[in-house]
């Protein structure tokens, strides 16, 4: 292992081991210490430590670290582009999740429980590993399962969790040991390697939240606390689980994410109409997410870089506006309780500042100019326009449905007649520093765009050389798969 | 078109200045008002002012510079935001005969705008926030206006749209001004299509969204350079895109609720600039229109076909600003029937004349009700006004009929409420309602 590589992995391991150590220095300092304060720092320091790492892939060769690979199957640790795009990301979301949080949500155990999940997460962006992401699959969902029935009211919604993710970790389990006895991305692979793929998509299809298995999504923004949800669903574990497992097959683009990139598309679609008629605003960002999120997939499955660096912009862009939204919402709960929008609400006077913020962070996602999203929707139409016609199409309509579900939302909540009890409440500064980072990077990005997406373009083109440096050798195979 | 980008000089540096100016006036009253100290209502008014007035100024500047060179294109390229592949996207502005005068007149009624505003908004809650709109508003219309592809086209229209229903949501305690804002912004959502579909359709055609690859020459004496059926489907998507910002035939409803905006924002985007932001890029566009005959005999249709209705429809309002709207409205379509006729100059007098006409009549009518309650007063009793009217050269039944119509506005909105609104939404609610039923199931029935 060459110097660079060892540096590139000790990072990645004191971003996945710094919550961690949060968690051990709460066990021990049992109500001695602010949590949150802990939690900052736990976060922080994998946020340098990604950061850093992010640094070492961006100046380095853009030859991807490895440790383990020669297990069976895989890479069991692998750093590479999109580790470096998404370890950062993580841990800003989670920081801003921490910093905004309110004070009665933030129990030590909660704290913990969130901390673990974090740790979970950079645990499985940092692995290739078949057997191993279905191990932090399975520590995820449990964690997660046992998080929301903790959560008042929520055991409804950690049945319906538990079914679902109960049927995505038996496909995944099923399908990567198959994948590990029968690897499809070498050449040679037979019908087990495929069969594995193929439960694999399905489970990456229930995790993710695609038609039609997409129920739960939406229901976990309701019934669970919202930083379980954005927890559980910002960083799209299942996106990056079929970048891992099914990009790179030797024959090329894999039949399962076709299947995977349509059924995303409709889902985009389907939730952003579907957001036009919700009752509550937590419905509102719960299916926001999961039609954003789908959207991912929509290029993930191209074969030309625009479109894969619009997927991975979107995962970023759309990932920090929905945290930004639903944070937002969670400050104004904290404040008033839950929120519907089936009428006006007049909470424009009582939370002026949050009201600004919901409208920016809306614009974020809605893919207005000069925010990163405008960059990343242009990407993917233009990339998709160029592969099918009908997948343009379709994000066009998502756009639409997208904007105006955000519009009525934000006009829904904050505007209309003013309680006669209103009283204003002052946005406090942790949550001012939240919120202005993540649109400080949400239009950073968007009106200087092109240092970020160059790094993007290496990824997707590292994404693109691992599927043409496998097919070129399994041409004559391909057939004989399938 | 000779399009070469120049290297910076002076017309540069100024048409530049034409965006750069507001967008700073954006950010100066903007961020802090983000962190919760908002300027003073003094130096929010200067700032903006100082913005527009220096554009305004730069833009004449521009003019004399163009005039002198007989009105030649400059192209001012201010960079690539991103490259992927194939696939960028770059800054580049067009000053050329048709720009600069718009945006001559456009800065200058923002700046007038500006003034009035910082009275008549006095002490307002939202007072920043209208002028933090107004900035974005300006630096939207300089951005369209300026444009030298449709994709820098489409930021700009974006910014038009989103601070046209913020606007009209200005005072959003009131339900109706809620209301409106978000109808508003629907229509200018479905219309977007219109204008997104045009960019990806000239980005297949072309490889590239700049209008340089679409048409030759200097306007309005351009010629088209892609195939007829290119140029009918682009024209007819961008036809699309302004029959809803300009609240054309069927996309009318909107219009007279927007006055619920205060009264300069109504001004500047319903009696001025907002409503004519569908003539200007149809007639950005008039090599292709040139080339697409249908789609100018569409626009001929549904621009006599508005004018009409809207003249029946205002003639019958009660408020003076939905009357003002209807006359907007009317005048819209009989600017968009000149264009889909071949006129080019014609109606960019006819949107300079009729922004500056109509920006006065609203900006006046708050007052002028005064005046005209006063003057009631002064005389003992109602000053009296014209009844006549054409009603009364029809027949008895077809006046009465006629007045029904107008009544209900031509029954448009029904039409369109009944026709496609209520079906997709009750489609849109069923479908919500099988998820909550679904949901509860798997969740064990609670």
């Amino acid at each position: 292992m060459i110097p660079g590589s060892i540096t590139a992995i000790a990072a990645a391991l004191t971003c996945m081991a710094a919550p961690l150590v949060g968690v051990a220095v709460l066990r021990l300092t049992e109500r001695r210490i602010d949590p949150r304060l802990v939690a900052i720092g736990a976060i922080a320091a994998s946020l340098g430590a990604a950061v850093t790492l992010a640094a070492w892939w961006h100046l380095g060769n853009g030859q991807p670290a490895r440790f383990g690979h020669r297990l069976a199957a895989g890479d069991l640790v692998l750093v590479d582009g999109l580790t470096a795009l998404l370890l950062p990301y993580v841990a800003i979301v989670d920081l801003a999740i921490v910093l905004v949080a309110p004070r009665r949500a933030f129990a030590s155990a909660g704290v913990r429980r969130l901390l673990t999940g974090t740790a979970v997460t950079f645990a499985t962006f940092i692995t290739a590993h078949p057997a191993a992401l279905a191990a932090l699959w399975a520590a995820s969902i449990v964690a997660t399962r046992s998080t929301i029935r903790s959560t008042l009211g929520g055991q409804a919604t950690a049945r319906v969790y538990g079914r679902m993710m109960g049927l995505a970790l038996t496909c995944m389990v099923a399908g990567t040991t198959l994948l590990a006895a029968d690897p499809p991305w070498l050449a040679g692979s037979g019908a087990r390697g495929a069969a594995g793929g193929w439960l694999v998509a399905l489970a990456v299809m229930i995790r993710k939240g695609l038609i039609p298995f997409h129920s739960w999504y939406p229901a976990i923004f309701s019934g669970a606390s919202l930083a379980t949800a954005l927890v559980v669903t910002m960083p799209q574990v299942a996106t990056y689980t079929a970048a891992r497992l099914l990009v790179g097959h030797a024959d090329g683009v894999p039949h399962e994410l076709v299947l995977l990139a349509n059924a995303a598309l409709l889902t985009a679609a389907y939730g952003a109409a579907l957001a036009v008629v919700q009752r509550d605003v937590r419905g509102l960002v719960g299916m926001l997410a999961m039609s954003q999120s789908a959207m991912v997939f929509a290029g993930l499955s191209g074969t030309v870089p625009t479109e894969l660096c619009g997927a991975l912009a979107i995962w970023v862009s759309s990932g920090l506006a929905l945290t930004g939204i639903g944070l937002v919402t969670w400050a104004l709960e904290s404040r008033g309780g839950r929120i519907s929008i089936d009428t006006l609400q007049g909470r424009c006077a009582d939370a002026p500042a949050l009201a600004a913020f919901f409208l920016l962070f809306g614009l974020a996602v809605l893919g207005f100019p000069g925010t990163l999203s405008f960059v990343a929707d242009d990407l993917i139409i233009a990339g998709s326009l160029d592969d099918h016609v009908h997948a343009g199409i379709l994000v066009i309509i998502t756009t639409v449905f997208a904007a105006i579900a955000v519009i009525r939302g934000w006009f829904r909540v904050f505007g209309g007649p003013v309680p006669i009890d209103a009283c204003r409440h002052a946005i406090l500064p942790r949550e001012r520093v939240a919120f202005t980072g993540l649109l400080a990077i949400l239009f950073g990005l968007g009106l200087w765009p092109g240092p970020f997406i160059r790094s993007l373009e290496n990824v997707a083109a590292s994404l693109l050389a691992s599927r043409q440096h496998h097919a070129a050798p399994a041409a004559p195979v391909t057939g004989d798969r399938r | 078109m000779n399009v070469v980008p120049h290297a910076p000089d002076a017309i540069s540096c100024l048409v530049a200045w034409q965006l750069v100016a507001p967008a700073t006036a954006l950010a100066i009253i903007g961020l802090p008002a983000l962190n919760g100290r908002s300027l003073s209502e003094r130096t929010t008014t200067r700032v903006v002012a100082a913005a527009f007035s220096s554009c305004f100024v730069a833009a004449l500047a521009v003019l004399v510079l163009l005039a002198s060179r007989g009105f030649t294109q400059h192209v001012v390229h201010l960079g690539q935001l991103f490259e992927v592949g194939h696939h960028s996207a770059s800054i580049d502005l067009v000053a050329d005969g048709l720009s600069v005068p718009y945006v001559c007149f456009s800065t200058g009624l923002c700046g007038l705008v500006n003034a009035f505003a910082g009275k008549y908004l006095h002490r307002e809650p939202g007072f920043t926030r209208f002028f933090i709109l107004l900035a974005l508003f300006g630096t939207g219309m300089n951005l369209m206006v300026l444009s030298g592809s449709i994709d820098v086209m489409f930021a700009g229209w974006e910014f038009l749209g989103i601070s046209s229903a913020l606007l009209i949501g200005f005072f959003h305690e009131r339900r109706n001004a809620v209301d409106a804002a978000l109808r508003a912004f629907v229509t200018y959502r479905i219309c977007y299509v219109g204008l997104f579909g045009a960019s990806v359709v000239i980005h297949r055609a072309t490889g590239t969204g700049d209008f340089a690859t679409l048409f030759t020459s200097t306007w309005p004496h351009a010629s088209c350079l892609v195939d007829h059926p290119t140029a009918v489907a682009i024209t007819l998507l961008v036809a699309f895109a302004a029959l809803g910002k300009s609240a054309q035939v069927p996309f009318t409803s909107w219009l007279p609720r927007a006055m619920e905006g205060p009264t300069p924002s109504s001004a500047i985007f319903y009696g001025a600039l907002s409503i004519h932001a569908g003539a200007y890029v149809l007639l950005r566009c008039e090599a292709l229109l040139d080339a697409a005959p249908l789609t100018a005999w569409l626009l001929v249709a549904i621009g006599v076909g508005t004018a009409l209705h809207a003249a029946v429809v205002g003639s019958v309002q009660t408020d003076l600003k939905s009357m003002l709207a209807y006359s907007s409205m009317t005048q819209a379509g009989i600017i968009l029937a000149e264009i889909g006729l071949g006129f080019r100059l014609l109606p960019l007098v006819h949107v300079c004349s009729h922004a500056i006409l109509r920006s006065l009549q609203i900006l006046r009518s708050p007052s002028a009700m005064h005046d005209r309650h006063e003057l009631a007063a002064a005389l003992g009793g109602h000053p009296g006004a014209s009844t006549w009217s054409f009603v009364r050269l029809l027949p008895t039944g077809l006046g009465r009929h006629l007045y029904h119509l107008a009544l209900e506005r031509g029954f448009e909105e029904a039409i369109v409420l009944r026709a496609v609104v209520r079906p997709l939404l009750a489609a849109l609610a069923a479908a919500d309602a099988f998820e909550r039923r679904w949901v509860r199931l798997l969740g064990g029935g609670e």
